[in-house]
């Protein structure tokens, strides 16, 4: 892997691709069964009689999917100390099983802190679903704000 | 319960919850791998001080414990049909403390607003402000919620 990422190193309108994933009926209603147990998460049966026509992710489970996406495709290997929270969280289109989501995430900001070991990143995640047409289809999209350390100085 | 029928303005207490070292690193490991979440000694050696919940699963628990609680009215006759949570998203979710081993957060909800959604006439979208405190009344974690409420009377 590249050399690990500061709050230094993030630029407004850098854009990090954080990996692909396809989503397995089994990890749904995992999820599902223990934070959203709906029928449309839990039964693929009555799941196409559902609004949503067919067995879909808990939004919650998109949100939780993103991030272990963000943490192995960005975190891991960057001074993260966490984040105190989001601005808004957009479920644009169901996400069923089988589906193909992609996750990207661009600066929009940065900001320095009051504390001088960190500053604050201001990030758009975008998780999109990709087929067969050219154009990935946006599924879900959030704003946060991350708390990213500062590179220490050298002794 | 139609769109109509739900009242503005009334705390429904949904449940509680006890986050334990158990359930915060198992939730940690598959959605959220970040040391402060999985690793206790790492954990400690980071500016959270100990082993903290992953905001993601503090999120999580409460569509669990909102589903838990309408099931409980559908069940008790305080309301005749089950809800169908479909929700185009969230606003201003906020971790404001670290929710640590031991913590039994209290969730409430308050219906705050009633709004149109174009796009979906036969649905209103419901507003409302949500709340994680533990049994002294600190405030760990808020958001506002919106979900789609089926309309008696369609637009």
């Amino acid at each position: 892997m590249s050399e690990r990422l500061y709050f230094g190193d993030f630029r407004t309108g850098q854009v990090f691709v954080l990996g692909t994933h396809q989503i397995s009926a089994e990890e749904i209603i995992a999820f599902a069964k223990e934070f959203d147990p709906q029928p449309q998460h839990i039964d693929p049966v009555a799941a196409k009689s559902s609004i949503l026509g067919g067995l879909a992710a808990s939004g919650w489970h998109l949100c939780a999917l993103s991030m272990r996406m963000m943490v192995d495709g960005l975190f891991a290997n960057a001074a993260s100390m966490g984040s105190p929270g989001i601005e808004e969280v957009q479920w644009r289109k169901p996400v069923y099983a089988g589906d193909v989501l992609k996750l990207q995430a661009e600066v929009l900001g940065t900001r320095e802190s009051s504390r001088p070991d960190r500053g604050y990143i201001r990030m758009r995640f975008s998780l999109s679903r990709l087929g067969k047409s050219a154009q990935p289809q946006l599924v879900m999209m959030f704003v946060s704000s991350v708390i990213m350390g500062r590179k220490p100085e050298a002794a | 319960m139609w769109f109509e029928d739900i009242p503005l303005d009334e705390e429904l207490v949904l449940g509680s919850y006890t986050f334990t070292e158990e359930n915060i690193v198992a939730f940690a490991r598959l959605y959220d791998p970040q040391p402060f979440h999985i690793d206790k000694k790492a954990a400690e050696a980071s500016i959270y001080g100990g082993l903290i919940a992953s905001g993601w699963h503090t999120a999580a628990v409460w569509m669990k414990l909102m589903i838990a609680s309408r099931r409980e009215a559908v069940a008790s006759g305080a309301q005749s049909v089950q809800d169908n949570f479909v929700s185009p998203g969230v606003r201003e979710i906020k971790w404001l403390k670290p929710v640590r081993p031991g913590t039994t957060l209290t969730y409430t909800n308050k219906a705050t607003a009633k709004l149109d959604w174009p796009t979906l006439p036969k649905f209103g979208l419901l507003e409302g402000i949500n709340e994680a405190r533990d049994e002294s009344g600190a405030l760990y974690y808020s958001f506002i919620n919106r979900v789609l409420i089926a309309r008696r009377n369609p637009r």
